[in-house]
């Protein structure tokens, strides 16, 4: 249809309208509203840096030649705070850079927490878009499990996982998943409700698009915005999950290295060396506070009505 | 309401049996035998028949599970693989610990919250009022494990003042008591304040106030009845979440509740323990988030009614 035969059909839509194109947008237009956010942009800046980090620590894990880095216990005196010569932040009980353990930390940390929200998101948005999209018997038998999962503790699932498998990050990503993307699903269902009423949806169904190519190329892309807001603050939850878990003793397993380990080792040195404690936890209590502040100023933004909890 | 009651009910129970039968069934296909669990832990009082015969692997799993489910029901909790005590034994006094702790946190939690947050709402923007949210904000944002290593750092090696772990003493609740209940204080400090903050601009303070009535009467009497309802809806899924957090928090202070005991039995793969465990804790999810439904029905009569969202 082109908009010659628009202006046929409505006489009264101004000829001129439906000529002009919009007027073309700069990237500083479009990053307007964003910047004006100043919670949005602090968030945005720790979460870069802690991505770039996190880059680095993928670097010195993987690259042959790098791993040294991070797993030397050589010649070095054990236990050094932070600001000693050569160990910007220290060195942990084994004489190990602490700044390079915690990059690779922070990598196991944020790979993690995306992994984890990838799968959750794939799975919550398909499925609540069919709970909301078909309605019915459909609706009613995805909403019950997503009454049951969503909620669970994540320590207890994660735990009860780690007994059926082993410990280590896969039973970790497992059980976070297994009850985060019925937080995806929830919110996905109540807007596919809302949306699925709207002229855009019922015009492609009326031309008999079927619901499979209308749910993903009507409704989905309309709840990235949502889900963007939702995967930063779900991030969060993870990273704090993987670490709690690894704290005990049923996250990842030496020697990959996890915040929540480092921390949980830590703790038997404190009154030699706390910063070996308290370093790795102020990491994480700061990639989580990026990441919360990231997703309120992005919720400001994309949808103001979205309610955490 | 009976009838909201009855269909809750009917759904819990559902679930109970649902969520026992796939945790039998995943602990049973944990990798490794339980003879080799046995021999690594020889306690003269196991032998791999007796085990065998106990848990009843020879015959096929449904039968298995049908035993399993009549034991657990009538009381008959079978003995621990590693320790040779009996579950019974370990539940009753694991669990009035767990009690005490979780009873001691919510305590806390809701005790501390309700007037802090009143009379922070009462004094709007003042020094105090910007300082109950300091700590709301940190109390949400820093991890729990990583708030009891900063804890344990300020009074068991600065000050001096509390014990590092362990249940021998009074003294030794404290410290677990107070990460257990960080999160939960936080949350309902903010959810008291902003529910006092909208009742403070009700026509009814007004009217009080015209009538003569005491500013501390009105906010003390009136106002803190007012506010109570959502936190009262809070309180079930509070409940839920402090259940997840005792799996951690035990573990971390060695308090021998019902979370470390899981815990350290999966860590050392003592399957009847587990298993037992990890369904009674399962239990005790639905059952507060049934709880939690009812409270919330009951909180606020605009959800009566339907049974979904």
């Amino acid at each position: 249809m082109s908009a010659g035969d628009l202006a046929t059909i409505n006489p009264q839509l101004p000829p001129e309208a439906t000529v002009t194109t919009a007027p073309s947008r700069t990237w500083g237009d479009r990053l307007a509203p964003f910047l004006a956010n100043k919670l949005a942009v602090i968030g945005a800046i720790l979460t870069s840096f802690f991505l770039i980090v996190a880059c680095i620590g993928a670097a010195i894990m993987y690259v042959p030649g790098w791993n040294d880095l991070y797993i030397d216990q050589r010649l070095r005196e054990t236990l050094l705070r932070p600001l000693s010569p050569g160990f910007p932040l220290g060195t942990d009980q084994f004489g190990r850079d602490m700044m390079w353990r915690i990059a690779a930390g922070t990598a196991v940390s944020l790979f993690t927490g995306v992994a984890v929200t990838v799968i959750s998101m794939f799975f919550g948005m398909i499925l609540g878009a069919i709970a909301g999209y078909k309605g019915g018997i459909i609706d009613r038998l995805i909403s019950a499990i997503i009454d049951l999962v969503w909620g669970f503790p994540v320590i207890l699932v994660a735990v009860i996982l780690v007994g059926m498998l082993k410990p280590g990050l896969t039973a970790v990503i497992l059980a976070v998943s297994l009850v985060n993307w019925a937080g995806f699903a929830r919110i996905v269902r109540a807007q596919v409700i809302s949306l699925k009423e709207r002229a855009f949806v019922e015009a492609a169904r009326a031309l008999g698009v079927p619901s499979w190519k209308i749910i993903l190329r009507h409704l989905i892309p309309n709840m990235l915005g949502t889900s963007l807001v939702m995967a930063s603050y779900y991030i969060a939850v993870t990273v704090i999950a993987e670490a709690g878990l690894a704290f005990i003793g049923l996250g990842a397993q030496p020697p990959t290295p996890s915040l929540g380990q480092m921390i949980s080792e830590g703790r038997n040195f404190l009154y030699a060396n706390p910063w070996v404690a308290i370093l790795p936890g102020a990491t994480i209590a700061l990639i989580v506070l990026g990441l919360n502040t990231l997703g309120d100023g992005l919720r400001d933004i994309f949808d103001p009505h979205l309610r955490r909890w | 309401m009976a009838r909201t009651i009855a269909y809750r009910g009917f759904y819990a129970v559902l679930l109970l049996v649902a969520s026992s039968f796939i945790v039998f069934y995943g602990m049973r296909l944990a990798p490794g035998d339980v003879a080799d669990v046995i021999a690594s832990h020889p306690t003269g009082q196991l032998t791999v028949e007796r085990v065998r015969e106990d848990l009843g692997l020879n015959n096929p799993l449904l039968v298995q599970y049908a035993h399993y489910m009549g034991d657990l029901l009538t009381g008959d909790l079978g003995i621990s693989l590693i320790t040779g005590e009996p579950i019974a034994e370990i539940l009753r006094t694991s669990s009035i610990y767990t009690l005490k702790l979780a009873a001691l946190a919510a305590l806390l939690s809701i005790g501390l919250a309700i007037p802090l947050g009143i009379l922070a709402a009462a004094k709007r923007n003042s020094l105090f009022d910007q300082a109950t949210m300091l700590v709301a904000v940190i109390g949400m944002g820093i991890p729990n494990f990583f708030l009891a290593v900063l804890l344990i750092q300020l009074f068991t090696v600065r000050l001096g003042w509390l014990p590092v772990a362990g249940y021998e003493t009074p003294k030794h609740i404290i410290m677990p008591a107070l990460v257990l209940a960080a999160e939960a204080l936080a949350i309902n400090l903010r959810v008291v304040r902003s529910s006092a903050l909208e009742e403070l601009s009700r026509d009814y303070v007004r009217t009080l106030k015209a009538k003569g009535m005491t500013n501390s009467r009105i906010l003390w009497v009136h106002v803190l009845r007012n506010s109570l309802p959502p936190v009262i809806a809070l309180a079930g899924i509070m409940m839920r979440t402090l259940l997840g957090y005792t799996l951690i928090v035990e573990t971390i202070f060695r308090w021998p509740g019902l979370g470390y005991q899981l815990v350290n039995a999966v860590l050392k793969r003592d399957y009847t323990l587990a298993q037992t465990l990890a369904i009674l804790l399962t239990a005790a999810v639905i059952l507060f988030n049934t709880i939690a439904d009812l409270l919330q029905q009951w909180a606020d009569p605009r959800t009566r009614g339907g049974s979904g969202h």
